[in-house]
């Protein structure tokens, strides 16, 4: 056995791999309670892969038949249920997962520099994952799948001379139909996963060039004793060990859902998407998941379908050129002046607001909230090179503080 | 300043005119226990012999349930080229997940007189229904109340917006037991999974809180050796 490990570790870097990236890898030691959703988004990452693996096999990607398939693998496959829940109630928790981190990211300044490009790549990530989450949800063909493709294929008409032909591009027919639903099918199930597993190994890689940021937005590195930075400490074991603990209590609220609510409330999975998918029966309110609301706010909140479909565009642009607008000397919230926490506070207040009005049928007052908020939301990002250069920060402790 | 204030308002103003909104009928709780198995047999009984004439649950395997009943596939009217009203009755195997079990439940009581109608009723939750009144034979008739009750803080029951004018075949407790059984019957339709889902459940949260406890104490004793300041 010791001949057979010499052999393998005189061929492969094994042991300077977990050297470099665990055991030698440091970490700020005062990591707090947002810092777990990093690890949170790889293990859902995983499960969705190979819970996603399994219902491809009894999955059945045509117009006839993808419905039924579903209801098969629901009552007919041994724990085709728990296979399926964990995939639906995944998805839904990737976004929570997702969503907190990058928060995490936005309050700690972890997108400043030399953070800029990993900030990036995150976002690279998330933009995969809208994409690969509305794929699949067209996956069981129930009239919200159908309905919500419809609606969401029909952004790219408003593109002006060549937009309905690249709507027609993207459907493969004139309307949605068996053809979109197979191509989706295809992109949901190969492309976007290898994608997102590709730009997560490149999301990790910039990760370990630069270090992890920290809740107080110090350096750890510029403190160093025989090259060690003396408020670091190895990732393994001491943050494998606490990844266990904070997985184990994620694990538990994700299977409270996964068991005894895995619709939560018609959030995760829509009473309108029992119902087969019908081209000729329009339901009466078509809503994305949960987890796309916002910008859908931001584009019904703007009358015009064609500066709608860019402004919802623009509000995603907006965070990925973050790390350029933020002008603060200070990282953390914990160190920014007033200005910076009040925008923080409303602009959350917009997001959130805008997640819920997405998912309520419009009405004049909403319709009211939803441009408010929109204006809150562009605000917190065109208006950041003003407030956060010129408010007075608060000084930066030299070291950790706790 | 005051300029674009004033402008301001005026382009919010239509924003704030609030739409009208219809009266709504709240929906009954349907009284349905899942772990009820006896009911949930008695709504299949019922089921098989009063609504599998024409409505399908396809994603159940309900041919031994409909032939013990006496229906057939053979004998169900699904396959005709025309219904009545030119809607064919719906497949009910998702019914209580699309529409939930408490609209079952309120829809199956409230159905009234209605001269209009071809069918000759309507339906309070449903208005307009293709679906006859079938369950009238059991409920019995019922008219529209004269008098509404006033329901200032909160929605019409449908037992608000209806009066029994003639007992059917069952007494209304009877009527209502039986109409539990039946929501009950396609609860279970809809999911099947459910009663193993929720004791698999149990077992997952029970390992996932004596893995909280050795995963606390394994923190535990891996950071005693980290200063904090």
């Amino acid at each position: 056995m010791q001949r057979l490990l010499a052999w393998f570790y005189a061929r492969y870097p094994w042991q300077e791999f977990m050297n470099n990236h665990l055991s030698g890898y440091y970490a700020p030691r005062n990591f707090n309670f947002w810092y777990y959703f990093g690890s949170f988004s790889l293990l859902v990452l995983v499960s969705q892969i190979f819970t996603g693996i399994w219902l491809t096999m009894e999955y059945i990607p045509v117009s006839d038949g993808a419905f039924a398939s579903v209801q098969h693998i629901m009552r007919d496959v041994r724990f085709g249920w728990l296979i399926r829940f964990m995939h639906t109630t995944g998805a839904s928790a990737f976004f929570v997962v997702v969503y907190l981190h990058m928060y995490r990211g936005l309050i700690y300044g972890s997108y400043q520099k030399p953070r800029e490009l990993l900030w990036l790549v995150g976002m690279l990530i998330y933009l995969v994952l809208l994409l690969e989450a509305f794929t699949g949800y067209v996956l069981p063909w129930g009239q919200m799948s159908f309905w919500a493709a419809e609606v969401i294929t029909s952004f790219a008409s408003a593109i002006p001379y060549i937009g309905k032909g690249i709507m027609v591009w993207l459907r493969g027919d004139y309307s949605v139909s068996g053809v979109t639903l197979h191509r989706f099918f295809a992109l949901h199930v190969i492309f976007f996963p290898l994608l997102i597993v590709g730009i997560v190994f490149v999301h990790l890689v910039s990760l370990h060039k630069v270090g992890s940021n920290n809740p107080d937005g110090i350096e750890i590195k510029d403190h160093k004793k025989d090259g060690i930075p003396v408020d670091g400490i190895p990732f393994h074991p001491y943050y494998t060990v606490k990844d266990i603990l904070g997985i184990v209590v994620f694990l538990f609220v994700f299977c409270t859902i996964l068991f005894f609510a895995p619709k939560f409330g018609g959030l995760f999975l829509e009473p309108e998407n029992y119902i087969p998918a019908n081209p000729l029966q329009t339901p009466e309110h078509i809503t994305p998941a949960w987890y796309m609301t916002p910008f859908y706010a931001i584009l019904r909140a703007i009358p015009n379908k064609l500066l709608g479909v860019i402004a919802m565009a623009a509000a995603i642009a907006m965070m990925f050129i973050l790390p350029w607008l933020d002008r603060s000397k200070v990282r953390s919230i914990r160190y920014k002046g007033t200005r910076s926490k009040i925008a923080i506070t409303a602009f959350t207040i917009c997001f959130i607001g805008l997640g819920y009005l997405g998912h309520e049928p419009v009405s004049p007052l909403y319709t009211f909230l939803a441009r408010l908020f929109t204006a809150g939301y562009f605000a917190f990002f065109i208006f950041m090179p003003f407030y956060t250069a010129t408010e007075k920060t608060h000084p930066v402790p030299e070291r950790l503080t706790e | 300043m005051k300029r674009y204030l004033l402008i301001l308002l005026f382009l919010l103003l239509p924003c704030a005119v609030f739409a009208e909104e219809e009266v709504k009928i709240a929906l009954t709780p349907a009284p349905i226990d899942a772990s009820d198995i006896a009911s949930i047999k008695r709504g299949a009984q019922f089921f098989a012999a009063n609504c599998m004439s024409c409505h399908t649950l396809v994603y159940m395997r309900y041919n031994k349930l409909a032939q013990e009943a006496g229906v057939t596939y053979e004998k169900m009217p699904v396959n005709i080229k025309s219904w009545p009203y030119g809607v064919s009755p719906p497949d009910l195997s998702l019914e209580a997940d699309a529409k939930g079990v408490d609209w079952i439940y309120t829809y199956l009581h409230s159905f009234y007189q209605d001269a209009s109608r071809p069918s000759g009723v309507n339906n309070l939750v449903f208005p307009n229904t293709a679906m006859p009144g079938i369950i009238t034979t059991f409920q019995g008739t019922q008219v529209k109340a004269e008098k509404l009750p006033t329901a200032l803080f909160h929605k019409q029951q449908w037992f608000d917006l209806v009066v029994l004018e003639k007992q059917g075949t069952m007494t209304p407790d009877k009527f209502d037991q039986t109409v539990t059984d039946v929501v009950n019957f396609l609860a279970y339709a809809a999911h099947p999974y459910e009663s193993s889902q929720k004791s698999l459940g149990w077992w997952v949260l029970g390992f996932l809180v004596i893995l909280f406890v050795l995963a606390f104490y394994l923190k535990k004793e891996y950071w005693k050796d980290v200063k904090r300041k």
